[in-house]
């Protein structure tokens, strides 16, 4: 019935492309204009599509229409989406702890070289997983459902798709190989995961990557169950001494201002927030253990990456759509400990972007203002021509990391590369922002005027942008890091 | 993408009030005539801009949208530099939202220029049975403050139109009466025009200073 209505709005949706206008400011994801091709909408058969409120999730559907948008280069995003309803019943008494594939190497991990005996492509992402875990192979033979022809904004986290992608070149399957090499190693080298990390970590091994990157998970094998399964009870522990407090009168703003913000937040997540209480719950309890800070609009958005990459553990591919209440609890709380913790390892790196007056920001906006005024003059004379400041639209790109103005699927790239960088968010960030103004120099120089400037500069369109354009940009930061980081004067006029 | 089209005037306009109270989706409604239900927070500082015509003159009005939350006042209250009109919202069914008023209030006269022309706005007319905000209340609290006063939804597309062109409109009163008019394009200042030194020839502002 439910799906019926949705399968209902997708069709509505498709009938009128383009009816559902962008509202410049933010509201909407970045809008490529050059993308107005229908795509053949009338085939989804949207069959993991739940929505436990309909009206909302019809508005969400309505929010995001634009995302759906598409071209047909973007193919090898189709995906098999597991019904999360059906899970077998005996997942939920096996799943207590998050699958970590690699913490059970099969023969293939061991083999980091691929062999001539060894299968030169891999068809799909869940098949690979057939030899590192069982009950998610099980789940995906028995769930598999019919291809949605859809691509949901996530859907391109991966490198290498599950069915109905192209199949995975030779390259991809001997980079999944090393990774998992390393990540069975009794003792994980972390300098090595890094230095593949930078260039995009592959989907499987995500999950497992990041934690260890941040430095939530031991690089020894051994002590990993063990600390994860503290760094849990401890943030339930915290729930249980703080989450009764939200009413009272000391954190009734905080609260309040989290509740607000929770169906507002970025990008796109909403049935995952709103089913439960997670993202509100991890927002809520990060705020009151950093009362120097306390909750900023925008800390809402860092959540969203490390919330779906963990459930895509759980979920192939289409995971905004997925309703997370169906999997089993231990499951979900997992999920929501590992992201708490992960999101509050980035914010420590961070935290002085949130504090009063945002001192982060305001210095990360004008570095970034001194080294667009060393790297590409033409722009730094154009913004300074007709008045626009770089606080009026990279303050944002600071506070959000770029989510905002970046599809969900290349922030998780992003991050690879942020978590492979040392001082990532805090540093590296700031040349990626700069590689990012000047990737948009032709339509910047194209503008007459100073609303031109801003409605561009507010709402760059970045919605095609897969993997290939955040390689190529974070290419590009990486160049002027080396080129300028480190020489305060070069290029100085 | 680049707009040049003739204007006779650039009125700088600020969206203030705390935050949800339907900011961002009265200046959609007004600026693209849409409303998005799941509107995200607004970062810092947005824009937006709409031509209109009053009367015989076109009009650009250039709009900012800011945060409502308290941690970006730093960066926000910059904005208010150059803005000769403000809408302050409150949601009228959420009483806090209109208790903070006078404090945006102060705020706003601190920042801005003393002659800005504001607005009460009471949003959300729609949820009309969830009001907790009597219209008599505010509309004595504008008068008291020498405000103008409206009702509006963003989601019935209720009042919006009328708002901004209201606050527009008293925008070119107040500049016409007061002669402040410099070029086809010029700036515009509420305040007397500061007398420039000579030889400082007057320059073609895009708009008010921009910070």
């Amino acid at each position: 019935m439910a799906t019926d209505n949705i399968i209902h709005f997708w069709r509505k949706n498709a009938k009128v492309p383009g009816s559902i206008q962008p509202v410049y400011g933010a509201q909407h994801p970045p809008l490529d204009p050059r993308i107005h091709r229908t795509f053949p909408k009338d085939t989804p058969k949207g069959n993991n599509l739940k929505s436990k409120k309909a009206s909302s999730f019809h508005e969400f559907a309505r929010s995001t229409n634009d995302a759906w948008d598409i071209d047909d280069e973007n193919d090898e995003d189709f995906l098999a989406p597991i019904h999360p309803s059906s899970l077998p019943p005996t997942l939920h008494s096996t799943h207590q702890v998050p699958p970590l594939p690699l913490q059970q190497p099969s023969d293939t991990t061991r083999e980091p070289d691929t062999g001539p005996a060894d299968r030169v492509v891999v068809k799909s992402s869940s098949e690979a997983l057939l030899n590192t875990n069982t009950v998610r192979s099980t789940l995906q033979k028995q769930q598999s459902l019919p291809v949605r022809p859809i691509i949901p904004l996530v859907a391109r986290i991966s490198d290498q798709n599950s069915s109905g992608a192209p199949i995975m070149t030779v390259r991809d399957k001997s980079r999944l190989d090393k990774f998992k090499y390393l990540l069975s190693c009794p003792n994980t080298d972390l300098e090595e995961l890094r230095k593949h990390s930078w260039s995009g970590i592959p989907r499987e091994v995500r999950p497992i990557t990041w934690r260890l990157l941040s430095g939530y998970l031991p690089a020894n094998m051994e002590r990993r169950d063990l600390v994860l399964k503290r760094k849990r009870d401890e943030y339930f522990g915290f729930i249980e001494q703080y989450y009764h407090s939200r009413t009272d009168e000391t954190y009734k703003d905080t609260y309040r201002q989290i509740h607000i913000d929770i169906p507002r937040t970025n990008p796109l997540t909403i049935p995952l927030f709103d089913i439960l209480e997670k993202g509100f719950r991890i927002l809520f309890i990060w705020a009151i253990r950093h009362p120097a800070s306390g909750y900023v609009q925008g800390i809402n958005d860092l959540v969203t990456p490390f919330f779906v990459v963990f459930l895509s553990e759980f979920v192939e591919e289409d995971v905004e759509n997925f309703d997370v209440a169906s999997l089993p609890l231990d499951t979900q709380r997992n999920i929501e400990a590992d992201s708490f913790w992960c999101m509050t390892k980035l914010l420590d790196g961070i935290q002085d972007n949130y504090t009063f007056a945002q001192p982060g920001i305001q210095n990360n906006v004008k570095a970034l203002e001194e080294l667009v005024s060393r790297i590409d003059e033409d722009i730094h004379n154009y913004f300074k021509r007709y008045e626009v400041e770089y606080l009026q639209f990279a303050f944002r790109w600071m506070n959000n990391l770029l989510m905002r103005e970046l599809p969900l699927r290349c922030t998780i790239r992003l991050w690879d590369t942020y978590q492979a960088e040392q001082e990532g968010f805090s540093h590296f960030h700031l040349y990626v922002c700069a590689a990012f103004l000047i990737e948009w120099r032709k339509e910047i120089l194209s503008m007459v005027d100073f609303q031109g400037l801003l409605m561009l500069l507010q709402n760059l369109p970045t919605i095609h942008w897969g993997n290939e354009e955040v390689g190529l940009l974070l290419a590009e930061a990486y160049r002027l890091k080396y080129m300028f980081a480190d020489a305060p004067n070069h290029y100085k006029r | 993408m680049g707009s040049d089209e003739a204007y006779n005037f650039v009125f700088k306009v600020v969206l203030i009030g705390e935050s949800g109270v339907g900011k961002s989706n009265l200046l959609s409604r007004f600026t693209k005539n849409e409303f998005n239900h799941d509107s995200r927070t607004t970062i810092g500082v947005e824009f937006s801009t709409r031509t209109i015509q009053l009367k015989s003159l076109i009009i650009k009005a250039q709009i900012w949208d800011t945060a409502g939350l308290e941690r970006y006042r730093a960066i926000t209250s910059a904005y208010y530099r150059g803005a000769v009109g403000a809408l302050l919202v409150y949601d009228i069914t959420k009483h806090l939202t209109y208790e903070s008023v006078e404090r945006w209030l102060k705020e706003l006269y601190d920042h801005a220029d003393p002659h800005i022309v504001v607005m009460l706005v009471g949003n959300k007319t729609d949820l009309g049975s969830e009001r907790s905000v009597p219209t008599e209340d505010a509309k004595d609290f504008a008068e008291k403050n020498g405000l103008l006063f409206l009702e509006t939804s963003a989601l019935e597309s209720t009042n919006v139109e009328t708002a901004f062109q209201n606050v527009l409109g008293e925008i070119h009163r107040k500049v016409s009466s007061k002669e402040v008019t410099r070029g086809s394009i010029s700036a515009v200042s509420l305040s007397s025009p500061v007398p420039r030194a000579a030889g400082d020839p007057e320059e073609k502002k895009p708009c008010c200073r921009n910070l």
